[in-house]
């Protein structure tokens, strides 16, 4: 048979202009497709937060459980709050804990900031470097470290009782708990105030020098006054932080009997025989009303204080301020905190998770173990727990970058009406504390038809722990899209591209770095997360955070220190692992 | 490819009028170019075209298909209008290789694998940018950019091509080069093209007509010729090519005559000038008068008849290698002229014919 001879491909020729015709997308309720991505988006994010705060405000007036069939409104809970004889004594407690953090972490920082970036000291970017730290390790595991050295029967302590005969701290008090919250804090000072003078225009101090000023002076006139905004915000919120943390008064504040505000929702809503819903959900909404009003205020002198620090380009480094001698105890101060503050504890609980003791009195590698790893991995739920933080970190991590990615690209490169509300949704969880967030979803979950299947699996501490780690990966990503000119989405959408094509194949591709980078951020702050889970989390979904708190209330300091190692391991790895992607991606680019 | 039509555009941002009033009609093929100083709003034009921002109210079509009639929520949103537009930036993708740029709106328009690349390496080859076609944009130098933007804006053949001052990147020699093939390219492509610019010697050189703006407004639509010969606002004469703005007020227009004369401020002499406008006696009016139309003479009798004689003094003269340029002073008035030829001494006379005045009567 012959075979048909295939037609002449016809002669190659030039198009006429307008030949190829627009592309064509298929249409969703009678509209473009992005509108229906966008209204996605913005509902997902909103049922998100309601599903986290309505629940906890209707319960505050209701008389009963608010799944129970029945039940009246009645402000009975706020009355009952107020009139609860410790309440005076909690407020005080926690406004005083809050305080003193703030004032110990500002005094340590802010000196610290000044040093390493307007000075000349010895080894300033390793410091700098070293003091960012405490921000992988949660203030969780720094009070276990803390309290490995300098509690009651800590390493520290023993040493110096055995020298002197008594000891000049005692960390179960309210100075204690605030310097231990401090450590944890000190990192975020650190960073604003640093990041604010390395941003800063050195011609003013320049000017001040020219006129004669000796370089006490310069600081004090000069650099201190243009610390003020960054001050101010990071003291708000530091305190905002230790208003609602519950990691050191549950450890530090059960043992010495001072009830703080979190430690009492923690009393109310789960170690109590049978919980008073409507005075937890008073209680959380009176905690919720804190925060939130302290979020507004930062955001208000954000705004302020990004008019007054001046950004004029990266000043050089060439004329940082020579201390001379005093140097020197500038560099005892920062050498001193860095070791005493930060490594030791962490060196410490190290060496206390491979120990049986660990005490001054014998050599700790004669009382080498295992033992403490050993107790972790012979019983289910204590390996389940890390498995579970991994597996939630992991895929929360990756969840809420990409949604975080949409929700940024959606407020902020999409002509949808309602961005500035989808921002400020995405952003409002910031002012939502942790375990709010648990009892919130908790009782969402409890209400909702068929949500009692979700409550307690891994995915409801994925949504609860994405919820709260929202704001961060918006904050990661929406400066990186400031970056891109709006000029390249608009290219792409004349040359064809609708808004969905123009973010797949444009913008989230430039967006991979910031992605990466949010990804990490975000895995560091779930795999220590664990405040919602206390009232979340099932038999079968504990994490890290709460085992180890159900081992320290059985007194198993060794294993609270082993997971600790591992948690804190895991966590370099990753960030280790991330940190040569990123790396790797720069160096191809610059290639 | 039918025609564009804008009509009645108005946009503002915040509150301040930005646009206009604007209205012009681009032909099949023609090459439109929006002149106006910066700010004027011509990016804010070329961006209501595209769809990338959305006027108040007006009307936008090519040829019967609406783009936009006033209503924003029933625009065509800017892919569905097929134009090519190469910003000022370029904005090249940065992440992909030249020819990845090129392929984007290709794979688009679903464009076959082979097709696509024909029509790629046609369009590199026309900008002479084939042997660049896998690099990255970083690797390439702004005017290897701004080609490649070129190319990525007809590789696939748009209703209407839209240019953002695609050559202000450039430095003047390579502006020089780039014009002359950029209107060879136009030529040989015959799209139709809307250019914007503030370069009125890139304008000029480049354009079928021109369309002038200034502050929001058109100020006038013709060719090169008669925007430059005849201005339609002292605003147009001055910003195109170096013009004086003489005021003065009319002494003499005769009913039936084809000049009138101005008295040139409080100067006591007079320029006769073609009268152009309708103007009455004792209106005050501004006499447009270009440099190199003003002859320079040590002899005011070599006038012609009819010509206009005015007696100047030279302040300076300064040498700019292919002529003089002159600051002189007419009484208290400062007149700016052009000559090839240099001229010593102090007092000088200034020949002008009347048909290179433009008379332009002020608006009461
Ligand atoms: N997004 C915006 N918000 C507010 N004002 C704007 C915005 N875009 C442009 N304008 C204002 O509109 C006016 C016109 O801007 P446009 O960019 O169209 O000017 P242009 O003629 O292209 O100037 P140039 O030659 O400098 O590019 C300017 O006064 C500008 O300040
Ligand atoms: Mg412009």
């Amino acid at each position: 048979m012959a075979t048909e001879t295939p037609p002449a491909p016809a002669p190659p020729r030039t198009l006429r202009a307008g030949e190829l015709g627009t592309p064509q997308y298929r249409r969703l309720f009678g509209a473009g497709r992005e509108v229906t991505i966008h209204w996605v988006t913005f509902l997902v994010t909103a049922a998100l937060v309601l599903a986290a705060v309505v629940p906890i405000l209707y319960q505050s007036i209701r008389n009963q459980p608010l799944y129970a069939a029945g039940g009246a409104f009645t402000l009975s809970n706020y009355v009952h709050l107020f009139t609860e004889a410790e309440f005076g004594t909690i407020i005080l407690n926690t406004l005083l804990f809050a305080v003193l953090t703030t004032v110990f972490a500002l005094a340590i920082a802010v000196p610290m900031a000044i040093l390493l970036e307007r000075t000349r000291f010895p080894a300033a970017r390793l410091f700098g470097q070293v003091l960012r730290w405490p921000i992988y390790i949660s203030p969780l595991v720094l009070a276990f470290g803390w309290i490995v050295v300098y509690g009651p029967a800590g390493f520290l302590t023993s040493t110096v009782r055995e020298a002197m005969g008594w000891v000049p701290w005692n960390l179960y008090t309210l100075p204690g708990m605030a310097f231990v919250e401090a450590v944890a804090q000190v990192p975020v000072a650190y960073l604003f105030c640093a990041n604010a003078l390395a941003a800063s225009d050195t011609s003013l101090e320049n000017a001040a020098r020219s006129v004669g000023a000796g370089p006490v002076r310069v600081l004090r006139s000069v650099v201190i006054p243009m610390l003020r905004p960054p001050v101010l915000y990071a003291g708000l919120l530091i305190f905002g932080t230790a208003v609602e943390t519950l990691s050191i008064p549950l450890i530090l504040g059960g043992p010495a009997e001072l009830t703080l505000f979190s430690s009492f929702l923690y009393e109310q809503g789960i170690d109590a025989v049978s919980p008073d819903y409507g005075l937890l959900g008073a209680a959380s909404t009176f905690m919720l009303v804190t925060t939130v009003g302290l979020v507004i205020v930062q955001a208000r002198l954000l705004k302020q204080a990004q008019r007054f620090v001046s950004v004029r380009g990266k000043a050089a480094r060439s004329n940082l301020l020579d201390l001379g001698g005093w140097k020197w105890v500038g560099f005892a101060f920062v050498g001193v905190y860095v070791v005493f503050g930060a490594l030791l504890p962490m060196i410490a609980l190290v060496l206390r998770a491979f120990t049986s003791l660990l005490t001054p009195l014998v050599n700790p590698l004669k009382l080498l173990t295992l033992d403490n790893f050993r107790l972790i991995f012979s019983y289910a739920p204590y390996t389940e727990s890390i498995t579970n933080s991994i597996t939630v970190a992991f895929i929360g991590a990756v969840a809420v970058t990409v949604f975080g990615t949409v929700v940024v690209l959606v407020a902020r490169r999409s002509d949808f009406r309602l961005a500035r509300l989808l921002e400020t949704a995405a952003q409002s969880p910031h002012a939502v504390p942790g375990l709010i967030i648990g009892i919130g979803f908790f009782w969402a979950f409890a209400w909702m038809p068929g949500g009692d299947a979700v409550r307690g699996t891994l995915f409801a501490l994925v949504i609860a722990f994405g919820l709260r780690a929202l704001p961060s990966a918006y904050g990661a990503i929406s400066p990186a899209t400031m970056q891109l000119g709006s000029e390249l989405d608009n290219a792409a959408r004349v040359a064809g591209a609708d808004w969905w094509r123009t973010v797949s194949r444009i913008l989230i591709r430039l967006l991979v770095p910031a992605m990466l980078a949010s990804f990490l951020l975000i895995w560091t702050q779930m795999i220590r997360e664990y405040a919602p889970a206390m009232f979340l989390a099932g038999a079968e979904s504990q994490v890290i955070g709460t085992t180890a708190i159900d081992l320290w209330t059985q007194g198993e300091t060794g294993s609270v220190a082993a997971l600790a190692t591992l948690q804190i391991a895991v966590t370099a790895v990753v960030a280790g692992l991330a940190g040569l992607l990123l790396k790797g991606r720069k160096e191809k680019n610059n290639a | 490819m039918p025609e564009l039509v804008v009509e009645n555009l108005k946009k503002s941002f915040a509150g301040n009028a930005v646009l206009e009033d604007i209205n012009f009609t681009v032909a099949d093929g023609e090459f439109f170019t929006l002149l106006g100083p910066s700010g004027c709003g011509k990016s804010t034009t070329l961006a209501c075209v595209a769809g990338l921002e959305h006027p108040e109210s007006g009307t936008i079509r090519v040829g019967d298909q609406v783009f936009f009639d006033g209503d924003p929520r029933s625009a065509v949103p800017p892919e569905g209008r097929n134009l090519g537009l190469v910003f000022q930036s370029y904005a090249l993708w940065p992440h992909m290789t030249i020819a990845g740029n090129l392929a984007l709106p290709l794979k688009l328009r679903k464009v076959s694998g082979p097709e696509q690349k024909r029509l790629i390496d046609e369009a590199l080859d026309k900008v002479d940018m084939l042997h660049l076609r896998d690099r990255y944009p970083h690797q390439l130098s702004g005017g290897q950019q701004q080609r490649v933007a070129l190319a990525r804006g007809i590789v696939y053949a748009p209703g209407v091509l839209l240019l953002d001052e695609p050559l202000s990147n450039l430095d003047a020699k390579m502006r020089d080069q780039a014009r002359i093939w950029l209107k060879s390219l136009q030529r040989e492509v015959g799209i139709t093209t809307v250019y914007v610019t503030h370069d009125q010697v890139e304008a000029m050189s480049l354009s079928d007509r021109i369309a002038v703006f200034m502050h929001g407004r058109l100020q006038q639509v013709g060719t090169p010729t008669e925007i430059y010969e005849t201005p339609a606002t002292p605003e147009v004469a001055g910003f195109i090519g170096r013009c004086n703005l003489l005021e003065g007020r009319v002494d003499e227009a005769p009913a039936e005559g084809s000049t009138v004369r101005v008295e040139l401020g409080s100067t006591g002499q007079h320029l006769k000038v073609v009268r152009t406008q309708d103007v009455r006696e004792g209106q005050s009016a501004t006499v447009g008068l270009r440099s190199e139309r003003i002859t320079l003479s040590h002899r005011a009798d070599v006038a012609g008849d009819g010509v206009n004689v005015l007696r100047a003094r030279i302040k300076q003269c300064s040498y700019t290698g292919a002529r003089f340029e002159y600051q002189l002073s007419v009484g208290d008035l400062d007149i700016h002229a052009e000559s090839t030829v240099r001229h010593e001494g102090e007092e000088i006379s200034l020949l002008i014919r009347p048909e290179d005045c433009l008379l332009y009567p002020a608006t009461v």
